[in-house]
């Protein structure tokens, strides 16, 4: 027994709050997931406004005004959407169908920023309703002119989106984005721009990255300080920066946890210790005679420095064109600052359950748990998140303390496991028993569900409080004035 | 001593001993390799020199470039080396994180390419890590590159094989010590010294420090990144153990300050990673023992290094007239003008109107007839006392008037008797309609 507690290799997620009050409440989940099945998606619509709030003081510490603009994609929710609109926040959006769902939430035009691929359909609604467009290409500026010159709309406000930024000193390699301008080729933007002067208003220049590295979004950010300085001696006069998201969060509550998981999977790639994943997977890792070689390809599950933190870490990053931090500069200038982060605004802000079908053991000395729903409901595998669902038992808990099991979903597929990572749980579930995938809104709730093989998909809820209560009602339901009947 | 060349005074380091005061060991004779000797100051000139020299010849010719993944010690050989050879020399890295080094390397006329971090949103499909991408660009034959690969390249364990191993044999009059520590980087300098020794004498006891892991020590791997190193055997050392750079900046310090070796945090790591591991030998010895440990380059490119984990060390006096020592009181009296003001003040006494933005945004706009100081430049000019007549009037002005106000109240302080600070700075300024220029 000794043995099997040492093999115990926990990653226990980041709980806090609100989530972990309503996680804690295990006879107000069981009736939830009784009433409305399994998988359930569950959101926080007042976590949300807390964690834009939480970026508006790093705005306020470093004096800056400027737009919060959710990136809708992370989540479909309308609850959590209703929720932003309600504290005054904005919205990043990325089609046709993410427009139409924020400006029936309420969100003011100057509020919604259009950004991705966009159709003409899309621009025309955009342009239509005034809302900002964040370019990617001259060609669809053009054609975004042409759209308010042939309908006769009104001027619209304007982002240019650049990428591929010089870097001084050493190279910072940045991996290539198939979105924006490149920014060491900007004449043919102002050029647009200047043209159809009388019908595009360009508001500012904008990146996205996606990555975590805070060198490569630094040297960004200066390269956009020099567009915007460039744009203005061509006659322009824009006010606003958008450093799009990326922001992160971080998922596990100990980051010794973290390290010791991925120093066994290495031991486990080079064969001296048994595999913690399926197959002995080695999310990237593989054994080249005795070295390892090859990248861990999954999300940094630990992060000291993620959200609010990071945009702040970033504001006080030095440039390396102008040696004074960046955030300073930006204020210098006078110009807003706009983000578009995603996933870090919905830190602690959902949990998908799902129900324990089926335990049993695999003739290889594995346990096998099999749940109602699979590896579309909760994205941990599609996005390389790697943590431990919380266990939530129906009835006794079974006897014989942690057991480390694999977690296989309702598809009539080999491939389909919730995550190839083994998971460990305080003690073996069983059948009836729920599985909660702590903040899970961010990118990992709904963002591929589908309804493969008929089987049902997820439910969402919103759950807010009522006094010491917990209440919900469907998300599609759920608006700002929700349960406040009291306070009118 | 003469030479014809530079590269001829590789190796050959002298082997030194630490005072027994100072390591408080009793039965066991302590000395350091000192590496740091070697020309291009660590003992990576001695892995570089081995890797390469033998393709030089022709290379320029043929149009290569030097390529290694380093962001230290053989980037910095190998950049002189490169130079010296008419070849240019480009370092792939993802920890440049000492920016006295990429400051030399850059000085030095390398290229540094830093690698991307990690995606935010992560596409598992993609296997396309860029290491690996840039691994197989630069090995591919006739790419151009003439890559050392010191991760894997056996001629980096064989320099040490036929240098500093022998050389630590014949200065111990023939006999290897009974032990021997190293920290490890590519594991060459680790592997090809306790190869020698092994074979002069199979009871040596050989000691592999690696960085604590998430902690960081410049030079070295932590325990995971040691399994990703081609040239590390396991086998190599009979313990490998973990060392913080809290120790090994105690052990440099004791380097540095009490054995007059200036060591870099490696050479401190090793320092401290052997008195630690013999300590305990030592309590039970009876007869003498001999150790040796290295000392791989030197302190001077590792000063922010220290700044940032042992601020203290580096203190220095509180300068005169510092915005950081105003007081709550002093702040809130200082005097202020909001815009409308402001603009009449203007028009009547023409005070001078400091701009304490930076020259970038003040260039692009700013408030007719004003000059630019930026602020942390106006805050060094202070501290040697008022630089202008305090009979002339003066206007601050910044982006939101926060900044503007402290300096207003450090100049009352240091008896000006009209400055301002602009309430709300230059964005209260431009919100009320007021002009900007740029000239
Ligand atoms: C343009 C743009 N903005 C913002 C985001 C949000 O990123 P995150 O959720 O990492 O903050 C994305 C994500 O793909 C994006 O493409
Ligand atoms: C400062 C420093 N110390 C120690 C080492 C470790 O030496 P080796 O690579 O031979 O293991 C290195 C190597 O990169 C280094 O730069």
């Amino acid at each position: 027994m000794t043995r099997g507690v040492r093999l115990v290799r926990y990653l226990q997620p980041r709980v806090e709050g609100d989530l972990r009050s309503l996680l804690d409440d295990h006879p107000w989940l069981h009736q939830v997931a009784g009433a409305l099945g399994s998988p359930l998606n569950l959101v926080l619509p007042d976590q949300v406004a807390r964690n834009a709030e939480r970026f508006r003081e790093v705005y306020r510490a470093h004096h800056l005004s400027g737009g919060i603009y959710f990136a809708h994609k992370a989540n479909r929710s309308s609850a959590l959407i209703r929720a932003l609109a309600g504290v005054g926040g904005g919205a990043d959006v990325a089609s046709l169908g993410e427009l139409q769902h924020v400006l029936a939430a309420g969100f003011a035009p100057e509020r919604i920023m259009a950004t991705g691929p966009k159709s003409r359909e899309y621009l025309w609604l955009a342009a239509r309703a005034g809302v900002i467009v964040n370019a990617d290409s001259v060609t669809e500026l053009s054609d975004l002119a042409g759209i308010v010159a042939a309908h006769a709309l009104p001027r619209v406000r304007v982002m240019a989106r650049l990428s591929g930024f010089a870097t001084t000193g050493t190279t910072v390699l940045s991996r290539a984005s198939r979105f924006g301008t490149p920014a060491t080729g900007t004449a043919p933007l102002w050029d647009v721009l200047a043209e159809h002067r009388d019908r595009l208003d360009l508001l500012g220049v904008a990146y996205h990255l996606d990555t975590v590295g805070l060198p490569e979004k630094a040297a960004a950010l200066d390269g956009c300080l020099s567009a915007m300085d460039d744009a203005g001696r061509h006659g322009l006069n824009p006010r606003a920066i958008d450093i799009g998201g990326g922001f992160g969060m971080n998922y596990l509550a100990d980051a010794g946890e973290w390290e010791s998981w991925t120093s066994e999977l290495t031991a486990a790639v080079l064969g001296r210790r048994p595999p913690l994943t399926w197959n002995g997977h080695g999310y990237g890792l593989r054994n080249e005679g005795g070295t390892v070689r090859g990248t861990l390809g999954v999300y940094p599950a630990h992060r000291t420095v993620a959200g609010p933190d990071y945009l702040d870490r970033l504001l006080r990053t030095e440039s390396t064109a102008h040696r004074r931090p960046l955030g300073e500069l930006v204020l210098d200038h006078l110009y807003e600052l706009y983000v578009e982060p995603g996933r870090a605004l919905l830190d602690q802000c959902g949990a998908v359950l799902l129900r324990v079908e089926d335990v049993g053991d695999d003739g290889r000395g594995e346990t096998l748990v099999r749940v109602a729903g699979n590896g579309t409901d909760v994205g941990l595998e599609q996005h390389g998140v790697l943590m431990d669902p919380l266990l939530v038992p129906r009835g006794t808990p079974a006897p014989g303390g942690p057991a480390g099991v694999y977690l296989t979903g309702n598809l009539c597929l080999e491939a389909d496991l919730i995550t190839r990572r083994k998971v460990f749980l305080p003690s073996r579930p069983q059948p009836g028993d729920l599985l909660a995938f702590a903040n899970t809104a961010g990118y990992l709730m709904d963002f591929s569900a589908g309804a493969a093989l008929m089987q049902p998909t997820a439910r969402t809820i919103a759950a807010y409080r009522s006094g010491d209560a917990w209440r919900w009602c469907l998300d599609d339901r759920y608006w700002p004035v929700t349960g406040r009947e009291g306070t009118r | 001593m003469r030479y014809d060349s530079v590269t001829d005074m590789i190796g050959d380091t002298p082997l030194v001993r630490i005072d027994a005061a100072v390591h408080g060991l009793r039965n066991i004779d302590l000395y350091a390799k000192m590496e740091l000797f070697n020309p291009f100051g660590s003992v990576k000139d001695r892995a570089a020199w081995n890797m390469v020299r033998h393709r030089l010849p022709g290379a320029a010719g043929r149009g290569e470039t030097v390529v290694e993944l380093s962001s230290g010690n053989t980037a910095k050989a190998l950049a002189v080396i490169a130079g010296m050879h008419g070849l240019p020399f480009r370092s792939v890295t993802n920890r440049m994180r000492v920016p006295e080094i990429k400051d030399l390397l850059l000085l030095l006329g390398a290229q540094i390419d830093e690698l991307p971090g990690r995606s935010e949103c992560l596409d598992p499909t993609d296997t396309d890590d860029p290491l690996t991408r840039m691994y197989h660009a630069v090995s591919a034959d006739g790419a151009g590159y003439l890559h050392t690969d010191q991760y894997f390249n056996d001629l980096n364990v064989q320099a040490h094989v036929h240098g500093t191993g022998p050389e630590i044999i014949a200065d111990l009059d023939g006999r290897a010590p009974d032990y021997f520590i190293a920290c490890v980087g590519t594991a060459g300098s680790s592997s090809g010294v306790a190869r020698v020794l092994r074979a002069h004498d199979p009871a040596v006891t050989v000691v592999g420090l690696v960085a604590e892991k998430s902690d960081f020590i410049p030079g070295i791997r932590d325990i995971d990144e040691v399994h990703e190193v081609g040239l590390f055997d396991p086998g190599t050392y009979d313990v490998i153990e973990a060392i913080s750079s809290d120790e090994a900046i105690d052990g440099l310090l004791t380097l540095v300050r009490r054995c007059g070796t200036l060591a870099g945090p490696t050479g401190g790591g090793a320092y401290q990673g052997a008195v630690r591991y013999l300590r305990g030998i030592d309590a039970g010895l009876t007869g003498r023992r001999t150790a040796v440990f290295i000392v791989c380059d030197r302190v001077e490119s590792y000063l922010s290094y220290l700044r940032d984990r042992r601020p203290e060390l580096f203190r220095q006096p509180a300068r005169a007239n510092s915005v950081h020592s105003l007081t709550g009181d002093e702040l809130a009296a200082a005097p202020t003008l909001d815009v409308a003001a402001a603009q009449a003040w203007i028009d009547a006494e023409q005070p001078l109107i400091v701009d304490l933005r930076s020259p970038f945004a003040y260039r692009a706009l700013h408030i007719d007839r004003s000059i630019n100081i930026v602020d942390d430049r106006f805050g060094e000019m202070l501290h040697g006392g008022l630089p202008f007549s305090r009979r002339q009037p003066v206007l601050l002005v910044c982006p939101v008037g926060e900044k503007s106000a402290r300096y207003a109240a450090l100049l009352t302080r240091m008896g000006h008797p009209d400055v301002r600070s602009l309430t709300g700075g230059v964005i209260a300024w431009r919100d009320a309609g007021a002009t900007l220029v740029r000239d």
